[in-house]
């Protein structure tokens, strides 16, 4: 059977069942099945378990800002939900080893709930709560030498990070030891996303799920809602994730003992261009590659290139040829690869559909050949690229990328981090608002009112705030962008 | 038979602890010489767990190092950045879309119980779910999961979202309600491990969220690549560990479950898309066969082409007729035999005094093995307990699980008394099960009961009478008697029905 067919026959067979293909066994057995469970859910209402979860479900009086939608708030956990989904959602947010996106899972969620606190936290108790949110993701994803390789069962947000965001709220919110405990378990519950959704649309879902999962474990531990107390113990516990999994315990903390962080030992990558970060290997390879080709004949008209060899480590889902959607060419070796040949850079501009459709680059990408060398480990900590561009004239141009310049081993400076969240902010923000959150953060841990920071992400300079919206005459552009009622 | 009986004594003289599968919980310590008690499970300072607990509560700002301040910092600003770059993305408009119709002030879908009040419909399946597993009685099938509980809460949810003159009819109703079933059962039979009791993840999260999706898309009438995408997303929030169950976070699986496949339907609708693959089996990258070992799928064959036939048609399902696991069911019919048997012996109720040794055979499964059950939660999953009620009472009910009745001194008598033994026949798995009970009395003899079929189970089914009564018993926990006769009606006649507001009005 053609791979894609099972889906689709599963698809097509819930679109097409019609009522014409009940039987009438079926009719009575299904009846029969109705009845039942709603009495039994009838007389599950009187249970502690359902009170807790409906005063959990029910309309908060506190609501937290959407990023970039001035006037806009959900509750909490969906504001959430909305804003790692935004975090993630061109696969731009920061990576650490062992892997996953440790930021997005844990800050949407620390804000959205500042935000609702009658007293909010200082600077450095956010900054207490984030690191908490790192950590714990840290320890876990040590907990298996699987995690140490590029996933390819589960994706890691959606494992550790709403475990990471489970333990930052409960943290913000000073919750005792036993309750903390409730609330990992709780997360755990909702843990796990399969790696086939990587390079889809869904991808950013992850995260956003991950944040809102954390925020909602931690809410019901508040309202007593009790999980196993053993969770990080147990195989069928969050060892359910791993097929090695071999705990350890945290090391003590007092009031006066010195903690060591993993994120101390172990520093972050931070992406220079929205894609996996595969691909930056990729990149910073084939520019050298580039330059070389180009210093060495100045004039060169890059179609004068027979073939591109491209030696990464083997993983599936980065291994795309001709990508269709900008989530697979952000997942794509080859077309990272012949972006940066072609342009001498990637850029967020890469993965729009005009780039995307360019000939010139469409016809690069039949001359790309993968290779997967024995001792290429499909590890971020481990992992090369090395390319080899043949002309057809004979020459061949080759480069190699062991660390690319964002990698942990080689860190963004200050300047270009700072630039980097300038461009990406202003397409959404007004000059002073960028500069005040770069200032706020900054000055994070001295400010005992960090209250500005969620204030300025609920801006956007191409909207009028809804409440002036109704009452002025907006062009119809703006109201179609919006999502006003 | 002598042996035996010097054996036992021995035993309870004594009181050492004959198996590593009995735990001590040292509730009863005068059953028990202190010098022989294992402490088998390790003080709460000692695990992983607590550990991490203690490390979230305990932890303070002045243990961050100024290397972690600087690192902190500097990621806290990068996500800030693309966060809010990101929120010019399409899929962030579409997830907000989504998240303001589903959250809106206006709530629009009925809650369990709870006479006009209202949720949005994704929480109003989340709770109706959780109502439904609250206390471990709603249906089984083979292989196993809850199947119903997953499906139905989300189908009302959005039948009470939709406008009044476009309700469903009560065989479209059905018929969503059929594809969510049927989807679990397919995807059930794509791996061997599935066909016996779970380990590693509680089914009804896996299964049940994509049954849920499906059937959600059915009854929204999505098109064919909806209907895969509503899937594939669904399969991204699937999946939680089995630890959680016998706690009172299971029945958030089912709720979760329910709520999570409407999520993704929804979703879908919006034209999220995902991974076109994820039922297939790609080597490199797991989709739904992330949670299972063994993974070998099969494609539903085309409606147009062969006559389709639905699952449940050939493989009926259990309805329970207590709240408890499903292996407790045989275990408790197996003693009520027993019960009979020395009430006609020694009349009158049953004094623990007169028993010595209570015998289990039953199947090999940790999460059910539990000596001394503490909480409510932990009762219903315990072979024992159910064991040792049935011995009492002649028969288990929802009152068996009362906090009174888990207090019982008669009851924590005869705990002390029971063994388990777990045959190389009796394999964990619902299908060919059993349950065998033999109670050594005092008096020296040994009554028995086997039990390989129980009455509720899919061989041996409720008759309507009987699934009528448990019915009326639960639902006349909340609502007027005249609700429930309607409410019998309405679903007894859904076939019939133009549309499904007279079930959809008995439950506002």
């Amino acid at each position: 059977m053609p791979l894609g067919s099972f889906t689709e026959s599963f698809g097509a067979a819930v679109s097409c069942l019609s009522t014409s293909h009940l039987t009438d066994e079926v009719i009575r057995r299904s009846k029969r099945m109705i009845l039942d469970t709603l009495g039994v859910g009838l007389l599950g209402t009187s249970t502690p378990v359902f009170n807790t979860v409906l005063q959990c479900s029910q309309q908060a009086l506190e609501n937290s800002k959407v990023w970039g939608r001035p006037g806009l708030s959900l509750p909490p956990q969906y504001a959430a939900f909305v804003n790692g989904v935004a975090v993630h959602s061109m696969d731009f947010d920061d990576t650490w080893h062992p892997a996953t996106h440790p930021s997005g899972a844990v800050l949407p969620a620390v804000l959205a709930l500042a935000e609702t606190l009658p007293v909010k936290p200082s600077g450095l108790e956010l900054l207490l709560a984030f690191n908490v949110g790192i950590e714990v993701q840290g320890r876990l994803l040590r907990f298996s030498k699987e995690a140490h390789n590029i996933p390819k069962r589960f994706h890691p947000p959606a494992v550790v990070g709403v475990m990471g965001s489970a333990a930052a709220t409960a943290k913000l919110l000073g919750l005792p030891a036993a309750q903390s405990i409730a609330a990992l378990a709780i997360a755990c519950s909702s843990a796990g996303a399969p790696m086939a959704n990587a390079a889809t649309q869904t991808k950013p879902l992850h995260m956003g799920n991950a944040a809102r999962g954390g925020l909602e474990a931690t809410r019901l531990a508040l309202l007593s809602l009790e999980g196993n107390t053993q969770i990080l113990d147990l195989e069928s516990g969050f060892g359910a994730f791993y097929p090695d999994y071999v705990p350890h315990p945290l090391a003590e903390v007092t009031p006066t003992s010195h903690y060591r962080w993993v994120l101390e030992d172990q520093n972050i990558a931070q992406k220079r261009f929205p894609a996996h970060l595969g691909m930056h290997w990729v990149a910073d390879a084939a520019i050298e590659a580039r330059a070389k080709f180009l210093d060495k004949c100045p004039n060169a008209d890059l179609s004068q290139i027979k073939k591109i060899t491209l030696r990464v480590p083997t993983s599936r889902y980065v291994d795309c040829p001709l990508p269709v959607s900008e989530h697979q060419a952000r997942h794509s070796f080859q077309f990272n690869c012949c972006t940066a040949l072609l342009d001498g850079e990637v850029t967020i501009e890469t993965f729009s559909k005009s780039h995307m459709n360019r000939s010139a680059l469409k016809e690069m990408l039949l001359k790309v050949q993968l290779e997967n060398p024995q001792d290429n480990h499909s590890s971020f900590e481990k992992m090369y690229c090395e390319i080899a561009v043949e002309t057809t004239q004979g020459e061949m141009f080759t480069a190699r990328c062991n660390t690319f310049y964002g990698h942990w081993r080689k860190p963004l400076s200050h300047e270009d981090l700072v630039r980097k969240f300038r461009a990406n902010a202003s397409t959404v923000l007004s000059a002073e608002v960028v500069e005040g959150i770069i200032y706020t953060v900054d000055h994070l841990d001295t400010n005992q009112d960090c209250s500005m920071l969620w204030s300025y992400m609920h801006f956007n300079k191409h909207m009028m705030h809804r409440d002036e919206c109704r009452s002025s005459q907006c062009n119809a552009s703006l109201l179609n962008r919006s999502t006003f009622e | 038979m002598t042996n035996w009986l010097i054996w036992n004594s021995h035993w309870h003289s004594e009181g050492w602890v004959l198996s590593s599968n009995v735990k001590c919980f040292g509730v009863n310590l005068h059953f028990f010489s202190c010098l022989f008690l294992v402490a088998e499970r390790p003080a709460p300072e000692e695990t992983v767990t607590s550990s991490f607990g203690r490390f979230i509560q305990s932890v303070q700002p002045r243990h961050l190092s100024p290397t972690v301040l600087q690192r902190s910092k500097r990621m806290v600003l990068d996500s800030i950045g693309v966060g809010l770059l990101g929120s010019t993305t399409d899929v962030f408009e579409l997830a907000l879309q989504h998240c303001q119709h589903m959250y809106a002030p206006d709530d629009v879908s009925f809650v369990y119980g709870r006479q006009g009040m209202k949720l949005s419909p994704t929480l109003a399946a989340f709770v109706n779910g959780v109502a439904a597993h609250s206390m471990d009685f709603d249906d089984t099938w083979h292989p196993a999961t809850h199947p119903s509980g997953a499906v139905l809460p989300a189908l009302l949810a959005i039948s009470d979202m939709l406008h009044n003159n476009s309700k469903p009819s009560g065989l479209d109703f059905l018929t969503a309600f059929n594809v969510g079933i049927e989807i679990q059962g397919r995807l059930m039979r794509f791996s061997n491990e599935a066909q016996n009791i779970p380990k590693r993840f509680h089914p009804p999260s896996v299964v049940g969220t994509l049954g849920s999706a499906a059937a959600c898309a059915r009854l929204l009438s999505l098109d064919r690549s909806q209907c895969s995408n509503a899937l594939a997303i669904a399969a991204s929030l699937a999946g939680a560990p089995m630890a959680n169950a016998a706690t009172q976070s299971k029945p958030l699986h089912i709720g979760n479950a329910s709520r999570l496949g409407l999520e993704a339907a929804l979703l879908a609708s919006r034209g999220l898309e995902a991974s076109p693959l994820v039922l297939d089996a790609v080597p490199g990258v797991a989709g739904f066969s992330a949670f299972y070992e063994d993974y070998a799928p099969h494609p539903i064959s085309s409606l147009e082409e062969d006559e389709h036939s639905f699952l449940i048609e050939t493989q009926d399902i259990a309805f329970k007729r207590f709240p408890a696991h499903l292996g407790m069911h045989w275990i408790a019919d197996a003693t009520a035999v027993v019960h009979k048997t020395l009430v006609g012996l020694k009349g009158g109720s049953i004094s623990p005094n007169l028993v010595q040794d209570i015998l289990l055979r039953v199947p090999l499964s940790k999460y059910i093995n539990r000596p001394f059950p503490e909480t409510e939660h932990q009762a219903r999953h315990s072979f024992q307990f159910n064991a040792c009620t049935a011995l009492l009472d002649g028969e288990v009910t929802v009152q068996s699980f009362q906090p009174e009745a888990l207090l019982r001194p008669e009851l924590h008598a005869l705990l002390s008394r029971v063994r388990l033994e777990h045959p190389h026949d009796n394999t964990a798995n619902f299908n060919i099960m059993y349950g065998e009970v033999e109670v050594t009395l005092v008096s020296g003899d040994v009554l028995r009961g086997r039990c390989d079929t129980f009455y509720g189970h899919w061989r041996n089914p409720l008759s309507q009478e009987s699934l009528q009564k448990k019915f009326r018993s639960n639902a006349g926990a909340v609502l007027s008697n005249e609700r429930v006769e309607r409410l019998i009606e309405a679903v007894e006649g859904l076939d019939h029905l133009d549309d499904c507001k007279p079930v959809l009005a008995q439950l506002q």
